[in-house]
């Protein structure tokens, strides 16, 4: 069932992996920056986030970038309203997902 | 993976070891075309590179852990659970129990995303495509960010990485998003860097 050529391809594809994951880990001990940079990475993770979430509710799954008909960026603003008014994840998810089906199914 | 003609003990295998969504959406099309195997480690490392960057952030707090385990931790990471790591530790800095944290959070994400992919394998084209179920992922990484925009270096880091992210979208390899980050995390710095300027 598996051929050889297939089963390099996965052991590259894991090499790949353990490699942008764990180097810097395992050698960056030494590595040093810049005090100013350094506080700066705290907000990485919100920079990460939007770096992920804007394009794909712009252009994934057939979105039509930055308009009225893109029912996923609607979908997506309301979810970010519904949790600043409930901070809730479950109400953000469930929220959006009715908000994009609706407007679905009205189009 | 299955559609484009993986079989499903490959497919298996390939998403047990290499848990890396992107990077295997990326190399299919290469396996497709017999491709050598360094140019498909290759592609797989450069859509990975965001998790270069997650490594810098998280360099600090691994530090004391021993090589092995670091190796592992890496491994490990998923976006969701740096943003939660990353946001804890800040809170906590002294906390003994960091490391427990992220590993509980870690494992608890790679065994969902194992089960949602092996769902995802076994009943691949039964899940109607308009019903846009990937949108709930987005829509709970919205939940995450938002209550992280509080300060205003992250809002401007907000608001640019996900501008840069955009209009770089059309990049291969995910570099559009890497750029965003980068830029992202630069405009915060600037912006960090004058909020202190004024109050010092």
């Amino acid at each position: 069932m598996i051929d050889l050529y297939t089963l390099g391809a996965i052991a590259g594809l894991t090499a790949a992996t353990f490699i942008a994951r764990s180097t810097l880990l395992l050698v960056g001990a030494s590595l040093r920056l810049p005090a100013p940079v350094e506080a700066a990475l705290r907000f990485a993770p919100a920079c990460a986030l939007a770096a992920i979430i804007v394009p794909d509710l712009l252009f994934a799954g057939g979105g039509t970038g930055l308009s009225w008909s893109n029912h996923r960026l609607l979908a997506g603003a309301a979810g970010a309203a519904l949790y600043v008014a409930f901070r809730s994840v479950i109400g953000t998810i469930g929220g959006g997902m009715v908000v994009f089906w609706a407007l679905e199914a009205l189009a | 993976m299955v559609k484009s003609g993986l079989a499903t003990a490959e497919a298996l295998l390939l998403t047990f070891s290499a848990y890396a969504g992107s990077a295997q959406l990326a190399a299919l099309p290469l396996m497709a075309a017999q491709a050598p195997l360094w140019l498909i480690t290759l592609t797989a490392i450069v859509v990975n590179l965001r998790f270069v960057v997650y490594s810098v952030v998280t360099r600090p707090y691994f530090a004391r852990e021993n090589a092995w385990r670091r190796l592992w931790l890496g491994y490990m990471v998923g976006d969701v659970m740096f943003v939660k790591f990353v946001t804890r530790t800040q809170r906590h800095p002294d906390d003994p129990q960091a490391i427990a944290y992220y590993l509980g959070g870690a494992c608890c994400n790679w065994l969902t995303w194992q089960i949602a992919s092996v769902i995802g394998i076994l009943a691949a084209g039964s899940i109607p495509a308009e019903w846009s179920v990937e949108l709930a992922g987005t829509l709970a990484l919205i939940a995450l960010v938002v209550p992280l925009c509080a300060q205003r270096p992250a809002l401007a880091g907000v608001a640019v990485a996900a501008t840069i992210a955009s209009l770089a979208h059309a990049l291969p390899l995910k570099l559009g998003m890497l750029l965003g980050i980068l830029s992202g995390i630069g405009a915060a710095l600037a912006v960090d860097l004058r909020q202190r300027g004024v109050k010092a």
